[in-house]
């Protein structure tokens, strides 16, 4: 069977009308496409990036402020620039867009504008019309970044789990963070903030994300971590969503695979988040590239009895307990520290509220995870 | 508890009270005795008018009761206009003709009616009409156009894109947006050029700024910029209002540029200034209308409103602002469409706000006014058979002045389609001038339709549905607690999809879109108002000029912000140095970087 049809969806810069995309992401994700969904108020140069990277076949624009001429047509051209012309585009605006302006934007290159009154059914239609058709052999890649996208999409496209060689390098060279926990949990939400922490630690640190959202029936997906991502729409950050496309356990079949071409392509540190997880889940146990697993946990799980059954908590090398400024946080604290110490083992208990600027908790897991940098540049900043 | 839930135990409180004294005035003969006197007295001297066919009426029309208890019901549970509870209004006369005016046609007769048709309207007309477009050249051109025929100048300002985000019109991928929909603002010397020609300080002045993520760094703009031409001494003289409503736009709008609590601190930042410095001036306007337009229902829209400006009034008494000089710069912004609750929205949240005001905040008179400026639907508003729009809009005018609005913007049939254009304006004012100065339903005589036994089950109605609200939300912790929860966010986007819905299965009648649609769908002649790349390049080049010649100062000036900012202390003193030097889009990037990034909710 065909891989389920990925398109990127986003809301223009300036603009906060977002309740017309989320129908519309819906709507597409129930009639097996996958959306990565980039939110509202995004500048051009976010949604070509992050169209790139995920390498999708097409981005649809909902625009209501003004101004969409020139936003639809500078996606356009910029993805030409990057040598992405591949990526298509398509959109609309309900009555802010007029059929003059939709003709000449049509003119410059963007496939379809739809029109106040145009139903849900035949927006899928389009998408799987127009987009649902297999990709012809593609040029060369211009640039790393799109190669590296183009060999993601192999991966997950090939039943096979067969082992793609990165041709630039064998060495693993970046530090490999997992993260895991439950739903809801904060688990974007820290990344993105120690993501921060990695940019702003050195001007050439480059970071990958690999992030995971559950398929639903029928296929398709909706993954949305970019959604409430603002520091990781940057040049440095790779970031890659995959849905889980019926696997249990919270990852891809393709992520192994994944997850090994990006540790060897030149990052300095590789991020992978699971979905939201159960408690029986080890996602990270038999996979050898992993180098620290982080399990985030909400104060809120319940009973103490709770805690003996999530497997994770033998696992993981650091646990956060995020959030914790709710009141239940104290009480979490001491359970799960006497939890961990039954395992004998050296594992960090660490307190975060990821929501907060500059969190302490949050500098201090950014700590914790750099003590452990065995980068190339991590190894000669430890020397100097 | 928190302050919501203390408003809550006052109303509930009061309620009683007012029973008590019902029952009171029919068993303690004295004390009815005192106020059936009392309530002669009122009525003896209630003013007699006359409408221009000759009909005498009183210029306050009070129910026909005679019995101790129910004045006391009367009196205590609505209180006459301009006295609390204020359900029937914040001031005794609002739209009513002057009244010697009305007098001196009744004794002079025909020579003297030619005196009056050339009279100015009141002093303060109710109708106010928001407008903005291109640079700030082209919205003050407009400005004059739109009060050329008035004596009191009240400007409402709408601002483009980049503007509400707080960024310059130079910054990546903005360029088609500026001046799109408002004006583009990015420096102190656009804010100069914006109300040029007018006199910024006069007492027939006032300016409206609706904006809000950036809300403090545009206050400071337009503050430098009137320092800029009338010297420092105006400041005092100031009369505006900035909408600065951080709670309504995590809650609905998505215009939020700093996390929730830095945000709330600049806003507290420059009310603490402007309460102090500016006392003509309203530094925050609690808005409900952006709820409403997002789809949330009538209650959800006067609960949230009203639970959002206490947590305001909470915030800034914390600061240690005394509440008789916050509680009277504080005004709210309502939606009003045609749902039933919108016979009474308006008066059940006064009533509310007076009572949570002077219980729980110990506000005096003045602290205890829920000041309204109102807007017909906009979502109410359909393409198909257009003008029909016009209907709908006049209904909602209606609705907004039976509640006693303090003023009012009535929408554009047009709007559906584009921002308005001027022959649609043109109609949409004129249609509150018929209401108010040609129709007799407003001007001769206070509570005309106040106080049916249908307004009075919807009030009941209402007001128990607000008081639900806000033991949920007391519930989650308080607004903040809830905001960070996204509960009203949620139960509003739940509350539109419902309305969807409804219109959709055709439960709600939508008249030439689901019930009466003859097909014939007519679309105005949409002359569009759009920027020209001239005009959008012009903002550019000027922006990159002052950026240029302030480039030295420009970088003092922010360290000295961000060490400010990091201190704790009120940071606007700050800000109102660097507006002289920077713009807009520098001064967010450096408060972005200390304070952080607003985080959008999904």
């Amino acid at each position: 069977m065909a891989s389920p049809i990925r398109i990127l969806t986003a809301v223009p810069i300036c603009d906060g009308h977002d309740s017309a995309i989320n129908t519309i992401n819906l709507e597409f994700i129930r009639h097996g496409i996958e959306v990565v969904y980039l939110g509202y108020h995004r500048s051009v140069g976010d949604i070509v990036r992050a169209a790139i990277q995920e390498d999708v076949r097409a981005i649809g624009i909902s625009s209501y402020n003004g101004g969409h001429t020139e936003f639809f047509t500078g996606v356009v051209d910029l993805l030409r620039k990057k040598g992405a012309a591949d990526i298509k585009v398509f959109g609309g605006g309900g009555g802010t867009i007029t059929r003059e302006d939709a003709a000449a934007m049509r003119r410059k290159g963007v496939d379809e504008i739809f029109f106040a009154g145009t139903s849900l059914d035949e927006m899928v239609k389009f998408v799987h019309q127009r987009y649902g058709k297999p990709r012809g052999k593609r040029a060369r890649a211009k640039t790393s970044d799109i190669e590296l996208a183009h060999t993601l999409t192999e991966i997950e496209k090939s039943r096979k789990q067969k082992k793609i060689q990165n041709p630039r390098s064998k060495i693993q060279n970046a530090t490999v963070i997992g993260f895991t926990g439950p739903g809801g949990a904060g688990k974007t939400t820290l990344i993105d903030e120690l993501v921060l922490r990695f940019l702003n630690k050195d001007r050439q640190t480059r970071v990958a994300i690999l992030s995971h959202d559950p398929s639903v029936i029928g296929e398709g997906a909706l993954l949305g971590d970019r959604a409430t991502m603002i520091n990781s729409q940057d040049d440095r950050v790779f970031m890659r969503s995959m849905a889980t496309r019926g696997q249990a356990g919270g990852l891809s079949p393709a992520t192994h695979d994944c997850l090994a071409l990006l540790a060897r392509s030149g990052f300095d540190y590789v991020i992978i988040e699971t979905v939201g997880t159960g408690q029986e889940a080890m996602p990270f146990q038999k996979n050898g590239i992993v180098d620290q697993t982080v399990l985030v946990m909400n104060p809120d799980y319940g009973s103490r009895l709770q805690l003996q059954k999530i497997v994770m908590l033998d696992l993981a090398d650091i646990v956060v307990v995020n959030k914790s400024d709710l009141q239940r946080a104290r009480t979490a604290h001491t359970e799960i520290e006497q939890r961990l110490e039954l395992n004998r083992r050296a594992q960090r208990l660490v307190d975060t509220v990821a929501k907060r600027h500059r969190d302490p908790g949050v500098d201090k897991l950014f700590g914790l995870i750099s003590a452990s940098d065995k980068s190339k540049r991590g190894k000669e900043r430890k020397k100097s | 508890m928190s302050k919501l839930g203390q408003v809550v135990e006052s109303v509930e409180k009061y309620n009683q009270f007012v029973l008590d004294q019902v029952k009171r005035a029919r068993t303690d003969q004295k004390f009815g005795r005192d106020l059936l006197g009392r309530w002669n007295d009122i009525k003896a001297k209630i003013p007699t008018t006359r409408a221009p066919t000759g009909l005498p009426l009183p210029r306050l029309a009070l129910p026909e009761i005679d019995e101790p208890g129910e004045i006391a019901r009367f009196l205590f549970g609505e209180g006459l206009p301009g006295e609390f509870p204020f359900l029937n209004g914040a001031y005794r006369e609002m739209y009513l003709e002057p009244v010697r005016e009305v007098e001196s046609f009744e004794k002079n007769g025909e020579s003297k009616a030619k005196k009056i048709d050339k009279r100015v309207p009141q002093a303060e007309e109710p109708t106010r009409l928001f407008s903005g477009l291109m640079l700030a050249e082209d919205t003050n051109e407009r400005f004059h156009y739109l009060t050329r025929h008035q004596r009191t100048h009240r400007l409402s300002t709408a601002f483009d894109g980049p503007t509400l985000y707080g960024i310059d019109s130079d910054a990546d991928g903005v360029f088609g947006k500026i001046g799109e929909g408002g004006v583009a603002i990015d420096t102190v010397e656009d804010m100069v050029r914006l109300y040029d020609g007018f006199d910024l300080g006069s007492a027939n002045f006032s300016a409206s700024m609706t904006i809000s993520g950036p809300a403090p760094i545009i206050m400071a703009m337009y503050i430098a910029a009137a320092k800029r031409r009338f010297g420092p001494n105006v400041i005092p003289k100031l009369r505006g209002t900035i909408q600065a409503d951080i709670f309504k736009e995590v809650q609905a709008q998505n215009e939020t540029i700093f996390p929730i609590e830095p945000s709330l601190r600049f806003l507290t930042d420059m009310v603490e200034f402007t309460t102090r410095e500016m006392p003509r001036w309203y530094p925050i306007s609690i808005s409900g209308y952006h709820i409403g337009e997002a789809g949330s229902t009538p209650v959800q829209q006067a609960a949230y409103t009203l639970s959002n400006g206490f947590a305001y009034a909470e915030m800034f008494a914390a600061r240690g602002i005394p509440v008789d000089q916050f509680g009277p710069r504080l005004s709210f912004f309502l939606d009003c469409g045609l749902d039933v609750e919108y016979i009474a929205l308006a008066r059940v949240s006064r009533r509310i706000w007076a009572i949570g005001m002077r219980e729980v905040f110990g506000a005096g008179a003045k602290a205890q006014l829920y000041k309204l400026h109102t807007q017909t639907s906009g979502r109410s508003l359909i393409a198909a058979e257009f003008k029909n729009n016009l209907t709908r809009t006049a209904a909602e005018l209606i609705l907004a002045y039976m509640n006693a609005t303090n003023s009012c913007h009535s929408n554009s049939a047009d709007e559906p389609f584009t921002t308005p254009s001027e022959e649609w304006i043109r109609l949409a004012a004129h249609g509150q001038a018929i209401l108010l100065e040609e129709s007799g339903i407003f001007k001769h005589t206070m509570n005309m339709l106040s106080g049916s036994p249908g307004m009075k089950a919807v009030e009941r109605a209402v007001e128990a549905a607000i008081l639900d609200e806000f033991r949920e939300i007391e519930r989650l912790g308080g607004v903040l607690a809830a905001v960070e929860d996204r509960y009203q966010r949620s139960q509003i986007q739940n509350a539109s999809h419902r309305y969807e819905q409804q219109i959709n299965d055709g439960v709600r009648p939508i008249i030439g879109l689901n019930r009466y649609r003859d097909g014939s769908d007519d679309i105005p002649e949409v002359k569009l108002v759009r920027t020209p790349r001239k005009k959008q390049q012009l903002q550019v080049d000027r922006l990159a000029k002052f950026k240029k010649k302030n480039a030295e100062k420009s970088k003092r000036a922010l360290d000295k912000l961000a060490a400010v900012v990091e201190s704790g202390k009120n940071c606007f003193p700050e800000l109102l140095e660097a507006v002289e030097v920077c713009s807009l889009g520098q001064i967010t990037g450096r408060l972005q970087e200390v304070a952080g990034r607003f985080r959008p909710m999904v």
